[in-house]
């Protein structure tokens, strides 16, 4: 049987390449997918060995508690050390040398008066003189390291963007101090790379200087220790840790190793690229779920194709299983070739896909490329299987091909059965309540999008199952203009849809599944945004408002400019942080105490504003009423730096405008208990003595000087927020195009197919007078069909899956908006995409010999 | 052996020293070693010869489905040697009609529309009272709704000479339509086209290598290795067996 299994193969190289392709595509995804991220792990793993160097142990505060959400990174979290702690950590046994430690807000202002900031971080640091310091990660290659309190040496690429010269001036500005000119005195290498840390601007100063900018007086973040010779990284850390447990200082501080410092933070960083590889691999694992359907395709249409020769082989005596046998040794040669194909082709795309999200203002370090065995394995092992599983059901039907077959002259009968069609219904059910159940089941973030991937997976095939019903009105409905002003090319086109109603459907359902998921994001997006929109514009009455021109919070000194200069204005700061009620973690937005001047958010009568100025809290009203917290009652908290009490002054009936999502809102009265000060947004209202232009000029200006922040009166807030969001929108579209192009490969290929299958139908109708023009038109007719199909389908469970979507978060505010113009867009594209599909296969019936067609066996 | 010439007007078919080649070198195949050939208008011809005597060679020549190797094709008075491929898509769904040994018809359209297919290629509807007469002539007017594959083969043969008629074609060019049929529906087959002569006015150029079928034919051709070795006017079943043995000899 596999002489004639590689027989099949060889004789149809062009139905092979097109099937292969369209699983290649998804696995060719998945694994450069996977080697982008290692590739970023083996980055990161390289550059915190770096950063670490020579750092033995490293004595710190305890974290308090985890911080939820992803919002406030553990170090935002930790508590200082206070500076005396050195002294003591200097004492301990086998300790050579300990130094106190910080990485804190240093905006570089670069020499042409903007900011440099891109979408890393910018931090400063202490520089101890270089012949005794612990940390060995930076070295001085251009000038010398600051030694006066006005000194100030950058890492080399911030030296060189900035376009700094040694012994010229530069700016920087801070959190709690106002922004400061320095003398440049020298450039460093950090880490032994010139990206630096993940592409960070550091700034270092001296140690003094460092404390007193950062907000770090008598502190630091934490104590990096070297051993004394002879003593290992773990002997050291358990002599530290012992210390702290004599002195009585074990529980507020803690002791690791240098290298679990290291894995610490790769691990942190890590963590967050796992998400992205995450968020990469749904994608391929999309467009395999449409590459399957190619291929069942593909296997069903060249099964009903070779049904003589299927009879002719059983007629000689061969089983059903050998018959299946060889269908499915069919695809798992498919399979392993595609995978194979896919796996090179991802790992030549990585700098290709790497370059995409940079488009897209993802900018991520390049390393050597790390190919893991996991890599390859799973790519392969998933392109493989999903091949093969396509393929069984056609194999069975061919299985199930009679003997006698091979002496009618009737193809199999493809009419699906009632079965089939209980059995989608069915599966349509348990997908939809599946899907369901994730949506409004109140089941957690990762369960619930598991729900409701697996929900659709299942009502996709459902719906992929149960089309063929529709495939035929589709196609008279979609032809019926063409056919009442007579052409007979779409009356043919057509009818040749409807002869098989399955093979139309599931084509289309590989294009549907590409346009249910644009479509739902579409109307994802449009709701997201419609009600972004309505609410900022409902709830706040800024006339101006100051947000990071990258992703990192910025300084307050924004602020206090701002009030300085306009005094009769409101000016508020936000801020988010992580606390802990009870034994939850929550997190809190920090706002200034006059905040509800600016942002309606439904204060019920009874709050106490004017003690909110001193301190509290506020609580969304379920949050309050699930709780049980009324007006005056006190809240044993945790704060960042130890516990605390905290009254509550008020319950808040409205949602907190986006993007602040938390059912708490502490007064920034109380936020000295964090150790960090950043705002993530700042919102003003000028007084009436104040003129806007003036006012706005007040804000750009301070906005300017403090640098990184963008200014904007609500509009083009909005407007910014919008175009910052549409980004990631649009890299969502573009990763879903995968989908949609294989869907295409399939369309390609299954009139390929039809075509090669009627070549004596086709030899008929030229030979009776049929132009090559009016053939084309037939085939392009049919990949219309298709397409449009296909494309309407989805688009209409696309908008229902949003519409459900939307349901479920709808307590968060948002509201159902459909985009009818992009909607339509996306169709008429799809559909067009479609039409140029069928050009090949319409070529190539056109170029058909008429002789050879209708004396075609 | 020369074939009389009537004047260029009169005929509706013509091959003038045609030759067909397949291949080249020693494995050439000379299917066509020049014929020329004359079929008349309002005449019922038949082209009779052994296997792979190229007969259905011919036939594709004249119908201009197949290109010659040399010499000139004419339908009435156009050279179809000499035109484009469209042209000749053109001539086919205009003027010429078609009835071939087995699938004939466009399996996803029903009889009429398949009866109707060349006009409705060319944009055309056909004439009422005409398509009328086709339906009775060939006796299919409660058929013509079905599908081919609900129809017998001789429905689906007798679809496929209305189809032939409908656009009143210079020439109709049959290639064994009876081939695949039993004799009675065979037999019916041929009566439909002879009526079609007789009565329409039509011109029918039909390869057979049955002598029935030949019989019903005004006229018989008989080819042998590519060339017309004979021929026969009102042929009978005898007189063509007895030309057909002695062509063997
Ligand atoms: N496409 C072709 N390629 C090569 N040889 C051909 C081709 N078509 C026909 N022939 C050869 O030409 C000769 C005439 O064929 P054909 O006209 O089909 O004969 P008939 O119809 O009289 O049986 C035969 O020898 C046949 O093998
Ligand atoms: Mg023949």
């Amino acid at each position: 049987m596999w002489r004639v299994t590689l027989r099949g193969l060889v004789a149809k190289k062009f139905r092979l390449a097109l099937s292969s392709l369209s699983i290649a595509l998804g696995v060719a995804f998945m694994a450069g997918t996977f080697v982008l991220t290692d590739t970023l792990g083996g980055v990161f793993d390289g550059l915190f060995t770096n950063t670490t160097q020579g750092v033995d142990a490293v004595v710190r505060s305890k974290l308090p508690y985890e911080p939820t959400g992803g919002q406030v990174s553990r170090d935002q979290l930790r508590p200082p050390v206070p500076e005396s702690l050195v002294d003591v950590v200097r004492d301990v046994d086998g300790v050579a040398r300990a130094e106190g430690s910080l990485l804190g807000y240093a905006l570089v202002i670069g020499s042409d008066g903007e900011a440099l900031q891109g979408q890393a971080p910018t931090f400063g640091l202490p520089w101890y003189p270089r012949s005794d310091t612990v940390n060995r990660s930076s070295e001085i290659v251009k000038g010398r390291a600051p030694r006066a309190p006005d000194e100030v040496a950058f890492d080399i690429r911030t030296f060189e963007d900035g376009g700094f010269r040694v012994g010229g001036p530069a700016r920087v500005s801070f959190q709690t101090v106002p922004p400061r000119e320095f003398r440049v005195v020298g450039a460093f290498l950090f880490g032994g790379s010139k990206d630096g840390p993940v592409g960070a601007t550091l700034s270092a100063f001296t140690p003094a200087t460092a404390q007193e900018v950062m907000n770090r007086v008598g502190q630091w973040d934490l104590i990096e220790v070297r051993a004394a010779d002879g003593v290992s990284q773990t002997a050291l850390r358990d002599d530290l840790r012992a210390a702290l447990r004599a002195d009585g200082l074990a529980a507020d501080f803690e002791s690791i190793t240098g290298q679990q410092l290291a894995d610490e933070q790769a691990d942190e960083l890590k963590s967050n690229l796992s998400i992205f590889n995450t968020f990469l691999l749904v994608f391929a694992l999309v467009a395999l779920f449409v590459g399957a359907f190619v291929i069942y395709n593909t296997f069903s249409i060249t099964v009903a194709q070779r049904i003589r020769e299927i009879g002719l082989l059983r007629a000689l005596g061969a089983t059903g299983r050998q018959v299946n046998r060889a269908v499915v040794g069919e695809s798992l040669v498919v399979g392993v070739l595609s995978s194979v194909i896919g796996i090179v082709l991802g790992i030549a795309l990585v700098p290709l896909l790497q370059g995409l999200l940079a488009g897209f203002g993802i900018d991520l370090p390049g390393g050597p490329l790390v190919i893991a065995t996991r890599t390859l394995v799973v790519s392969f092992l998933v392109g493989t299987v999903v091949t093969v599983v396509s393929s069984l059901a056609p194999a069975r039907r061919a299985a199930r091909v009679p003997p006698i077959t091979a002496l009618r002259d009737q193809a199999l009968d493809p009419a699906a059965n009632r079965r089939r069609y209980l059995w989608g219904a069915a599966l349509w059910v348990v997908g939809a309540v599946i899907l369901l159940a994730g949506l409004f089941g109140g089941a957690s973030g990762g369960d619930s999008a598991l729900l409701i991937g697996g929900g659709a997976f299942f009502a996709f095939i459902g719906v992929a199952m149960l089309s063929p019903l529709l495939a035929g009105p589709a196609a008279r409905v979609l032809t019926w203009p063409a056919r009442r002003r007579g052409r007979v090319t779409a009356r043919l086109a057509s009818e040749n849809a409807e002869r098989n109603p399955r093979r139309t459907a599931s084509t289309a359902s590989a294009l549907m599944i590409g346009l249910t998921l644009v479509s739902m994001v579409a109307v994802l997006a449009a709701s997201l945004k419609g009600s972004f929109t309505e609410t900022i514009r409902g709830q706040s009455s800024a006339d101006f408002v100051l947000s990071p021109k990258g992703f990192f919070p910025f300084s307050p000194a924004a602020a206090e400019q701002i009030r300085a200069e306009l005094p009769d204005a409101t000016v508020v700061e936000y801020r988010i942080g992580v606390i802990q009620i009870g034994n939850d973690t929550v997190n809190v937005l920090g706002a200034s105490p006059d905040f509800t001047e600016i942002t309606d958010i439904g204060l019920r009568p009874g709050a106490r504003r004017d003690a909110f100025a001193r301190g509290g809290l506020y609580v969304e009203a379920p949050e309050a009423g699930a709780r049980g917290l009324k007006v005056g009652d006190t809240v044993e908290v945790r704060f960042p730096d130890g516990p605390g009490r905290v009254t509550v002054q008020g319950i808040y009936a409205k949602e907190l405008p986006p993007p602040f999502d938390p059912p708490f809102v502490l007064s920034l009265a109380d936020w000295d208990r964090f150790p960090t000060t950043e705002d993530v947004s700042v919102s003003v209202l000028k007084g009436p003595g104040t003129t806007t232009r003036e006012a706005r000029r007040v804000v750009e200006r301070a906005a300017a000087e403090v640098g990184g922040i963008a200014a904007d009166d609500l509009a083009s807030f909005i407007d910014r927020q919008i175009a910052q969001f549409d980004q990631l929108l649009n890299l969502v579209y573009v990763l879903l195009m995968l989908a949609v192009v294989i869907a295409l490969v399939g369309i390609v290929n299954a009139l390929a197919l039809s075509v090669y299958e009627r070549t004596r139908e086709i030899g008929l109708l030229r030979a009776v007078g049929m132009t090559r023009r009016q053939l084309r038109r037939m085939v392009r007719g049919e990949a219309l069909i298709v397409s449009a199909f296909g494309a309407l389908l989805g688009l209409v469970i696309g908008v229902v899956f949003g519409f459900l979507i939307v349901q479920s978060v709808s307590s968060e505010g948002i509201a159902f908006a459909l985009p009818v113009v992009q909607l339509v867009v996306f169709v008429v594209l799809a559909v067009l995409a479609g039409l140029v599909a069928g050009i090949p296969p319409a070529r190539r019936a056109g170029r058909l010999d008429v002789l050879q067609a209708i004396t075609s066996e | 052996m020369s074939v009389p010439s009537p004047s260029v007007t009169t005929a509706a078919a013509r091959a003038v020293d045609v030759t067909k080649v397949y291949g080249q070198g020693d494995t050439a195949v000379h299917a066509l070693a020049g014929v020329s050939v004359d079929f008349l208008r309002g005449q019922y011809a038949a082209i009779m010869g052994p296997s792979g005597s190229g007969k259905s060679t011919l036939l594709h020549c004249l119908a201009g489905l197949d290109r010659v190797s040399s010499g000139q094709v004419f339908l009435g008075d156009d050279e179809i040697s000499a035109m484009n491929e469209k042209e000749l898509t053109l001539v086919r769904r205009d003027k010429i009609g078609f009835v071939f040994q087995a699938y004939n018809l466009v399996p996803t359209l029903t009889g009429l529309e398949n009866i109707g297919l060349p006009l409705a290629l060319a944009g055309r509807s056909p004439d009422p009272e005409w398509l009328d007469r086709i339906l009775t002539t060939v006796n299919l007017a409660d058929r013509v709704g079905h599908r081919p594959n609900e129809l017998s083969g001789g429905q689906q043969q007798r679809v496929a000479v209305a189809r032939a008629l409908v656009s009143r074609p210079e020439v109709i060019f049959a290639d064994e339509p009876t081939g695949n049929l039993d004799s009675r529906s065979g037999a019916e087959i041929l009566g439909f086209m002879r009526d079609a002569v007789r009565e329409l006015g039509q011109t029918i150029v039909m390869v057979t290598h049955d002598p029935v079928a030949a019989s019903y034919a005004d006229r018989v051709v008989f080819l042998a290795d590519g060339k017309i070795v004979d021929e026969l006017a009102g042929p009978t079943v005898d007189s063509v067996m007895d030309r057909m043995r002695r062509l063997g000899d």
